[in-house]
């Protein structure tokens, strides 16, 4: 599954380690997320959309 | 935000429990070993305290890494931690099953032994494939 992680963190000025930090995960997850190699669990989705202050449909893409 | 690089809660419990089972693993079976290997000959009820006592801490090892999956609370973690144990098991078992078969033929003396120890063995060497470029 596509997504804007990339985008969005970029705009706010946030490393991985930022974000990882602010979701409680680690980096490498948020690696993993942001390059489609992991799709995260719907909870997991959830919290990524509440720290962007975005609909899920606005952060994570159909293929 | 600023970059922090400290051990996950998990992950420290998970150290602890290692060094803790690991440390109590080489008091035990050195002093077991010693106390089965001296003296008068020893009861079978004996031996076979001796034997449990010495598995108990290997066997604290084994619940310490299944506990890891439970309390992993990255779940892209929890699931690389997954397939590295999925993993170590496969490798185990196509060990144990071509050493079977080894004794079957009489090509070895004796069958699969130390199975703990092979998956012990494997779940290190399982580590790097599921982690490499994960």
């Amino acid at each position: 599954m596509k997504n804007r992680l990339k985008v969005l963190r970029a705009e706010r000025d946030w490393n991985q380690q930022d974000l990882a930090d602010a979701l409680g995960v680690s980096r490498q997850s948020v690696n993993a997320i942001e390059t489609g190699k992991y799709d995260p669990s719907l909870p997991l989705a959830f919290r990524i959309a509440d720290l962007f202050g975005l609909p899920i449909e606005a952060i994570f893409l159909r293929d | 935000m600023t970059e922090k690089n400290r051990m996950a809660p998990y992950m420290r419990r998970y150290t602890i429990r290692i060094i803790l089972f690991m440390a109590a693993y080489v008091v035990i079976l050195t002093s077991s070993l010693f106390f089965a290997r001296n003296g008068a000959p020893h009861s079978q009820a004996t031996l076979i305290g001796l034997a449990l006592i010495t598995a108990f801490p290997v066997i604290g090892v084994f619940w310490a890494i299944f506990r890891l999956l439970v309390e992993t609370d990255d779940e892209y973690q929890r699931l690389l931690f997954a397939k590295q144990t999925l993993l170590a098991t496969a490798i185990t078992l196509v060990i144990v099953t071509v050493w079977q078969f080894l004794q079957v033929y009489d090509v070895v003396s004796t069958g699969p032994q130390w199975m703990g120890v092979i998956w012990f063995g494997a779940l290190g060497i399982a580590g790097p494939f599921v982690r490499w470029k994960a």
